[in-house]
C-alpha cells in the first residue's frame, strides 16, 4: 500500500471489514440445503446414463452454458492471438536446456499427456472431462516447450493444422448443439444410447462433447502459452 | 457449526482480493488479487451446499449414499473456465502496457497518458 494517503487506506479497510461483516453474518453457511440440486440427484443417472452427475449437469441439462462457455474461451485465445501477433517477435536465443529438463520431460510427456487423453474419456464416469483433461494435456506441451524450445515444439506438432483443428472442433460442437433446434427437435444430447451404467460407452453424447471441448481446450492452452512465449522469449 | 468453514474462509479471501484490487497500485498484484477474488467465489459456492459427510456426486456401487449438491460444482466450472479467459487476456493488455509504458504501475501508467494528452 506505498504512496497513498493513510486515512483513504484505513478507510477503505474498515469499508471492505464491514462487507466482510455483512456477508458472513446474512449468507453464512447453513449445511446442506439440497433444493435446486436434489432433482438433479434424483433424475440424473435415469436421463443421461452417466455416472458423474457434475458431467451429466454441464454437458446435457445445462449443455448451453457450457457452449458459451466455450465460446468465451475461444474469443480468449482469439485476443491473446489479435493482440500478440506480429508484434516484438525478436528472436531471442533459447536458454540451452539442461539434460535433466530434457530428460524428465521425455519421460514425463507420454503419462501427462495419456493423463489427460484419460480424464477426457472417462469424463463421465470419474471426475474429470473436457476442461480438465484438455488442461493436463496442454501443460504437458508446456513441459515439451520448457525443455525444446517453444518453436520447435510449434514445428514438430504443426501448429497451423492445429489451430484449424481448433476452430473445426469448435464449429462442430455449435453445429452439434444448434442445428437440431432449428429441425424442431431437442439438441442433440440424445445422439447416443445411454448404454449400461459405469460403461465406457455410457452417457450417451457427453462422450462426443467431451472429446470435442478436450480436444478445443488442449490447442486452445497450448496456443496460448506459445504466443506468450513468443512475444517474451524463450522461458 | 463451526465458524471456520468455506463460506467464512471464502468471504474473508474475497475482502482481501478487493483490498488488493483497490489498494495496490502495481498491475500485476492487481491481477493477482482479481484472481484471488474469483477463486474466493469459487470456495464460497462450492462449501455453500457441502456436507461434512457427504461424497461426490458420482455413482458407486454403495446406495443411498448423501452425495453432495451437484448444480454448484457445474456451475462453478463456467467461473474457473471464465477466469482463466479474463486473466489471460487481462495479461496480454498488461504486457502491451508495459512495452508502451516501461513500468506496471498504474498511477504512473495514468500521469504519462495525462501528459501524452496535453502535448
Amino acid at each position: 500500500m506505498r504512496n497513498f494517503p493513510l486515512g483513504m487506506a484505513v478507510f477503505a479497510v474498515i469499508l471492505v471489514g464491514c462487507l466482510c461483516g455483512v456477508l458472513i453474518g446474512g449468507f453464512g453457511y447453513r449445511g446442506a440445503v439440497d433444493e435446486a440440486g436434489a432433482a438433479y440427484l434424483l433424475r440424473a443417472v435415469e436421463d443421461t446414463g452417466a455416472a458423474n452427475m457434475v458431467s451429466a449437469i454441464y454437458l446435457n441439462y445445462r449443455l448451453y452454458d457450457t457452449l458459451f462457455e466455450l465460446l468465451v474461451f475461444s474469443v480468449a485465445v482469439l485476443g491473446v492471438r489479435f493482440y500478440l501477433v506480429g508484434r516484438n517477435e525478436e528472436q531471442v536465443g533459447s536458454i540451452p536446456e539442461s539434460q535433466v529438463v530434457r530428460t524428465s520431460a521425455d519421460l514425463l510427456f507420454p503419462p501427462i499427456l495419456l493423463l489427460g487423453i484419460y480424464l477426457v474419456l472417462f469424463g463421465h464416469l470419474s471426475p474429470g472431462g473436457g476442461f480438465s483433461g484438455g488442461v493436463i494435456a496442454g501443460t504437458g506441451l508446456l513441459l515439451c516447450a520448457v525443455a525444446l524450445g517453444a518453436e520447435v515444439v510449434a514445428r514438430r506438432f504443426h501448429e497451423g493444422i492445429l489451430e484449424r483443428l481448433e476452430w473445426g472442433v469448435l464449429l462442430a460442437v455449435i453445429i452439434l448443439a444448434i442445428f437440431p433446434v432449428a429441425m424442431g427437435r431437442v439438441p442433440l444430447t440424445d445422439l447416443l444410447p445411454t448404454g449400461r451404467l459405469g460403461q465406457l460407452g455410457s452417457g450417451g453424447s457427453i462422450l462426443i462433447y467431451n472429446g470435442l471441448i478436450g480436444i478445443k481446450v488442449f490447442i486452445g492452452t497450448w496456443v496460448i502459452i506459445h504466443y506468450f512465449m513468443r512475444h517474451r522469449g524463450e522461458i | 457449526m463451526q465458524f471456520i468453514n468455506g463460506v467464512t474462509v471464502g468471504i474473508v479471501l474475497f475482502g482481501i482480493g478487493i483490498l488488493g484490487l483497490v489498494l495496490r497500485r502495481d498491475l500485476i498484484i492487481k491481477l493477482l488479487s482479481l484472481g484471488l477474488v474469483n477463486e474466493s467465489v469459487i470456495l464460497c459456492l462450492v462449501s455453500l451446499n457441502a456436507r461434512p459427510d457427504g461424497v461426490p456426486p458420482i455413482v458407486y456401487a454403495e446406495k443411498g449414499a448423501p452425495y453432495v449438491d451437484p448444480l454448484p460444482q457445474a456451475l462453478v466450472l463456467s467461473a474457473i473456465v471464465i477466469n482463466f479467459a479474463i486473466l489471460a487476456l487481462a495479461l496480454v493488455f498488461v504486457m502491451l502496457l508495459v512495452e508502451r509504458y516501461h513500468t506496471t504501475d498504474s498511477q504512473r501508467i495514468e500521469h504519462e497518458i495525462q501528459q501524452e494528452e496535453h502535448r
